[in-house]
């Protein structure tokens, strides 16, 4: 994005003015204006997993952020002072997707069919899917299946809070356990898994209470919750993890 | 599915839990060669991250990692040792709830420290319709 002297002063003057009226007309042209360093930045987070279409649209939100915050009294370039948002914008997209950005896409996607196999297999079976049946059905490799399985630890749409990553309109796990909740008497559940667990969040012991207490495997609390068990997976792993880090914190 | 009874996979790695990983994933493959469900495997690979972490703590111990898979009728064998040149602290045993996390996922498992050796072992059967 090359600008001229005069079209960044011409920049500024709009600026200023959009600092003391907010028009919104001024707004659109400030942001139609910069839409280039947003799709630049886009670029710069493309090949990771998601389609560079979405990514500039994200840019193009920090851009909107940027443009609205930005405080030509200051004396800073809008680029300098944007470039942040627009890129913070982009990270917190990519978390909210819940992968961590290393992973390739190819592992997501396969990660992605491998769940779904899995759990029609669980529920045509009446039990839980071996390797080889996996394979068979997602017409793929056992060892590119047990990778595919692995991929769920490099996931992180671990919070209970966040919603789904497969649909985000649903109303995220915490939404969902709390069905079950009523049936597992807190105190119970402590006195079952010790004090540890009590500094884990309440939703996230039950899962653990299910699974260690109650004996469910995972495919069990997968239906039970109504979600896949690769995410069951992951939620129990980084609770235990949870757990081993607060088991060796003295405090 | 090939006759697998008795083949051994042994891995050596630096006692860090960085390189845990490794030691899931190739647990998860010969789960996975001994024909194990995919909630089976779930269970060896929590309970291999139980022990091995319990061997090597949060931030790794100065010392090695060998863990030895054996491959036996419908089970899986893992055994764990990690030799130290210290050890700094308390014992590192798996914690009660540990032991119970342990105790719903495999079949058997046992843990020892003798000075700064740590082993441990853990039996995964399948369990066979």
């Amino acid at each position: 994005m090359t600008l001229d002297r005069s079209d960044k002063e011409a920049l500024m003057r709009t600026f200023e003015a959009f600092a003391s009226n907010r028009d919104p007309a001024l707004r659109d042209q400030l942001i139609e204006a910069h839409l280039g360093l947003a799709e630049y930045l886009a670029r710069r987070f493309a090949n990771r997993g998601e389609p560079l279409d979405d990514l500039v649209q994200v840019a193009s939100l920090g851009l909107v952020k940027a443009v609205e915050r930005f405080d030509p009294e200051r004396g800073l370039e809008f680029t300098t002072f944007a470039t942040p948002t627009i890129v913070g914008e982009l990270k917190r997209h990519f978390r909210d997707k819940g992968w961590a950005v290393r992973v390739p896409r190819r592992v997501q996607e396969l990660h992605l069919r491998v769940t779904r196999v899995i759990d029609d297999l669980a529920t045509e079976f009446g039990r839980s899917p071996t390797v080889q049946e996996i394979a068979h059905r997602a017409g793929t490799t056992e060892d590119e299946v047990v990778e595919a399985i692995d991929a769920g630890s490099a996931y992180r749409s671990a919070s209970l809070d966040a919603g789904r990553s497969d649909d985000d309109e649903s109303p995220g796990l915490l939404g969902q356990l709390g069905e079950v909740d009523p049936e597992l008497a807190r105190a119970e559940r402590r006195a079952a898994l010790g004090p540890l667990i009590s500094g884990l969040p309440e939703r996230e012991q039950v899962m653990l209470y299910l699974r260690f207490y109650e004996g469910m495997t995972q495919s069990e609390i997968a239906k039970r919750l109504g979600i896949s068990q690769m995410h069951v997976s992951r939620l129990l792993s980084r609770s235990l993890q949870q757990l081993r880090e607060l088991a060796e914190t003295p405090d | 599915m090939t006759d697998v009874d008795g083949e051994e996979v042994r891995l050596t790695m630096p006692a860090t839990p960085q390189l845990l990983r490794v030691a899931r994933l190739t647990a998860a493959g010969l789960a996975g060669r001994l024909g194990f469900s995919v909630d089976e495997i779930e269970d060896v690979k929590i309970a291999v991250d139980e022990l091995c972490f319990a061997l090597v703590g949060s931030k790794g111990r100065p010392g090695s990692l060998t863990l030895t898979y054996r491959l036996g009728n419908h089970a899986l064998i893992i055994d764990g040792e990690g030799v130290f040149t210290s050890v700094v602290g308390e014992s590192p045993a798996p914690s009660e709830l540990s032991a119970q996390i342990l105790a719903a996922v495999v079949d058997e498992h046992e843990f020892t420290r003798d000075g700064n050796t740590m082993r441990f072992r853990l039996v995964k059967r399948r369990l066979v319709a």
